[in-house]
């Protein structure tokens, strides 16, 4: 009797070993992403940072494509042409594609979703990206044609940009507001779940209109300690870590489980002068162009990017970095502390000043230990610049004052040229149309050159000509120094080593959609 | 009794008038404004200010004080200035993680808290004691994050036997449950001690002794219950600090939980977040606060509350 039982057992045993090892063969593929920071939303026309655009480039398509070496390819256009006047852009759409939701991806549906972001009511920030278009026309089912006021070159290359991505139609009208964590639109993978502060949980999509993707889903992990990140890349728990800390690369790259990509970023560092006089002050400093350039040579970007940044960041050699269109080298600032006392004399300061220099903390890649370096060597010529601190949305709310309210002489600031083509990462920091509040001229620089160059460049479609006036434009910036160049980022991305497919994209996105686990 | 409870009860809602009064100014007296927040930093001026109308922050704070008021009474937190999601979901999405560390933590505390105190107390000045009391201390002065990350080294990247971060099985609760638990057990372990040594030298103590009540009876069942009330008290303010305060824990551990939930909206500057989660805790504290008090009836029959 007892014999029967222990066989009855054993047999039990061994099925329940076979079920599950055949179960696990047959297991879902799932890649685990961890990212330091939670999705904001998923209303794709809403997002405005790198992690909710992470995740949505995944389930919203936008109509053209961004490709990680910097070509504008048409997505869910298949052709496009556009009028001899440059006003008119008539896109023909791919065919048989549904959301999914089941909703057929069409003219309407483009309509539809332009129409959104472009009404003032609904407040949408990167509005300003397709605003000169003023009319978008269904012509048949798959053909839309949109008008422009006046010609605008940039259209494409804003087209690829996230926030500008496809969501279906009746999804909106459905969720309302809600659309913000019900998702719907063409993407290689549908949304299944989002527990706040925790994981957002991708499905595949089978009927994706695309190279089908290879992993069952996709799990972003929220982890916002850099340590911990880093350690369940290495545990295996997550496939892959972004953001890694300089100081951590070398551990990381001793696990032979798991490589270490540098993918250089979009985003430039800079501190930015306010150039602007107010009455009620006494003179500014920085209204003289003098003052800037010394600023300029007393700071040595090489050294900080050696020692603070552990040679991951790219000393700027021009307003915007490589793999945008229209970048070109303009040639930075040498490190020279004997020509920026020199101009600082002539500007009338032999002895310096004394300066408050505004910079974030924990926004950017060590971004406050490189204003401590700026402020060692700025002491050097003289000036004692006085490092304030503030908290993300104060700061934002500092430094985006009027002009003629505007306390902040000197701040450090990023600026990621998302669109991938330089006017998205001239014009709303340097015409002087674009000052805040109304862009991003924080520096309060005007010159009616630049403005005249960057406007050319915007309106004409020809690429030799843009490329030639964003050249001059950046020539005559870099020698008016509103800014002090700093650096170009680089990010910083740990993938387990039987990992393939996973592309970091210099728009600071993961792009998971080809991702193979081996 | 139970008209005690019910008079505490109907005290909370004049206390959360007061807090919710506190809160709502301190978030606008703080600089920042969540319609540049939500925009961005590259929104144009227009776009920032159709946000601040459609989230009615240009209404003067006491209307804008009175309409919250309002819908809080009818249950709606209103809407996430940041996400657009309610507020009451992201609460609820937030409070099941807190509370699951909040007790796994104060279980560890109390177990680890109380035994200490007590093997302290019974042989004071002994090595046991000294032992005992600089764990406390060094429990008490280690942070978080640091003793977090060091659990971690040893129990996931080295031994495997937990889960690094995250939140879902109860694997993942064991490593942030002891980091947190910890301080707290630390603190515990010392209140316990003293209160054990001040009753031990009771004169009811030396006549449990001289009746030959054998030594193990006297601790536990004469000392230990009348130094109950002070320990009481410390684990219901530690328990009440655990709902909001977790917020360290929480980030190394991405243990998603109210803490989190409340910095994240105070950076963004949330104000419907901040406010609902503020209320939540409030609510939380006064709760355990009235257990505690019911507690003490409990353990010390001369507290009478009628």
């Amino acid at each position: 009797m007892q014999s029967i039982r222990r066989a009855a057992q054993l047999v039990a045993f061994v099925s329940l070993v076979l079920v599950l090892s055949v179960g696990s063969a047959f297991a879902q593929s799932r890649l685990i992403i961890a990212s330091g920071t939670d999705a904001v939303t998923l209303d794709a026309h809403r997002i405005t940072d790198s992690p909710s655009a992470t995740v949505s480039e995944h389930i919203t398509e936008p109509l053209f494509e961004l490709t990680p070496d910097g070509q504008i390819v048409p997505h869910l256009v298949e052709s496009y042409e556009v009028s001899d006047d440059g006003l008119v852009w008539t896109l023909h759409l791919r065919q048989g594609i549904r959301f999914h939701d089941g909703t057929p991806f069409n003219a309407a549906a483009v309509k539809y979703n332009l129409d959104r972001i472009l009404d003032p009511a609904n407040a949408v920030t990167f509005r300003f990206l397709i605003d000169p278009v003023i009319s978008v026309e269904v012509v048949d089912d798959y053909t839309v044609r949109l008008t422009t006021g006046a010609p605008f070159a940039p259209i494409l290359a804003h087209l690829t940009h996230s926030s500008i991505g496809m969501l279906s139609p009746a999804a909106l009208e459905r969720y309302g507001e809600d659309i913000a964590r019900n998702p719907v639109g063409t993407g290689p993978f549908r949304f299944k779940e989002w527990v706040r502060n925790d994981r957002i949980v991708l499905e595949r999509n089978p009927d994706y209109w695309g190279e089908p993707p290879q992993v069952d889903e996709i799990v972003f992990r929220v982890v916002p300690e850099d340590g911990a990140r880093m350690l369940m890349v290495q545990t295996g728990e997550a496939h892959v870590a972004v953001r890694v800390p300089p100081d951590m690369v070398s551990v990381l790259e001793r696990d032979p489980n798991v490589n270490v990509v540098f993918t250089p970023s979009v985003r430039t560092i800079y501190i930015g002068f306010n150039t602007y006089q107010r009455a009620d002050r006494p003179k500014n400093p920085f209204t003289d162009v003098r003052v800037r350039q010394a600023f300029n040579y007393a700071v040595d970007n090489a050294a900080i990017n050696e020692f603070i940044l552990g040679g991951m960041g790219r000393p700027s050699d021009a307003p915007i970095a490589p793999g945008i269109f229209g970048y070109a080298a303009i040639g930075g600032y040498e490190y020279n502390p004997e020509k920026a006392r020199q101009l600082l004399a002539e500007a009338g300061y032999p002895n310096g000043f004394r300066v408050q220099f505004y910079s974030p903390s924990g926004r950017y890649l060590k971004d406050l230990e490189v204003a401590e370096a700026v402020q060692a060597q700025l002491a050097e010529v003289g000036i004692q610049a006085d490092i304030v601190t503030l908290e993300w949305a104060t700061y934002l709310d500092a430094t985006n004052r009027p002009a003629h309210e505007n306390e902040v002489p000197m701040f450090l600031l990023g600026w990621g040229t998302v669109t991938g083509d330089a006017d998205y990462g001239l014009y709303p920091l340097f015409h002087s149309s674009q000052w805040v509040p109304t862009g991003s001229n924080r520096a309060f620089y005007s010159n009616p050159r630049v403005d005249e160059l960057l406007d050319r460049a915007r309106t004409t479609p020809d690429d030799a000509v843009r490329r030639a006036a964003y050249e001059e434009a950046m020539r005559i910036i870099m020698e008016d120094a509103p800014w002090l160049f700093l650096h170009a980022e680089t990010q910083i991305t740990a993938i387990r080593s039987n990992v393939e497919g996973v592309i970091v994209h210099p728009t600071e996105r993961i792009i998971a959609s080809g991702a193979r686990i081996r | 009794m139970s008209q005690y409870i019910l008079r505490r009860l109907a005290l909370v809602l004049p206390v959360l008038v007061g807090v919710s009064i506190v809160v709502f100014s301190m978030v606008r007296l703080i600089p920042g404004d969540p319609a540049r927040v939500m925009a961005g930093e590259a929104a144009s001026e227009e776009v920032v200010e159709m946000i601040r109308q459609q989230l009615g922050l240009n209404e003067h704070p006491v209307v804008q004080y009175w309409i919250f008021l309002k819908n809080l009474f009818r249950g709606d937190l209103g809407r996430s200035t940041l996400s657009r999601l309610p507020v009451l979901d992201e609460i609820t999405a937030a409070l099941p993680g807190t509370l699951q560390l909040a007790v796994a933590s104060m279980v560890i505390a109390t177990a680890l808290g109380v035994t200490t105190g007590l093997l302290s107390a019974v042989r004071p000045n002994s090595w046991v004691d000294a032992l005992s009391m600089f764990i406390a201390l060094v429990g008490v002065s280690m942070p978080v994050f640091w003793l977090g990350l060091m659990l971690m080294l040893l129990f996931s990247l080295h031994l495997g036997w937990f889960p690094t971060a995250g939140h879902g099985t109860w694997r993942h609760l064991v490593l942030p449950s002891i980091t947190l638990g910890l301080s707290s057990a630390a603190i515990i372990a010392r209140m316990t001690r003293s209160s054990m040594l001040e009753v031990l030298r009771q004169d009811y103590v030396r006549t449990a002794r001289a009746k030959g009540v054998p030594e193990r009876g006297v601790v536990l069942r004469h000392a230990f219950r009348n130094a109950l009330i002070p320990v009481v008290t410390v684990m219901g303010l530690q328990f009440g600090n655990l709902l909001g305060g977790a917020v360290l824990t929480e980030t190394v551990f991405a243990w998603p939980g109210i803490g989190r939930l409340m910095v994240g909206a105070i950076t963004a500057r949330d104000y419907p977040v901040v406010q609902g989660a503020v209320l939540t805790v409030a609510v939380g504290f006064i709760l355990i606060n009235l257990l505690v008090d019911v507690l003490y009836a409990y353990i010390d029959p001369t507290i009478r509350y009628d």
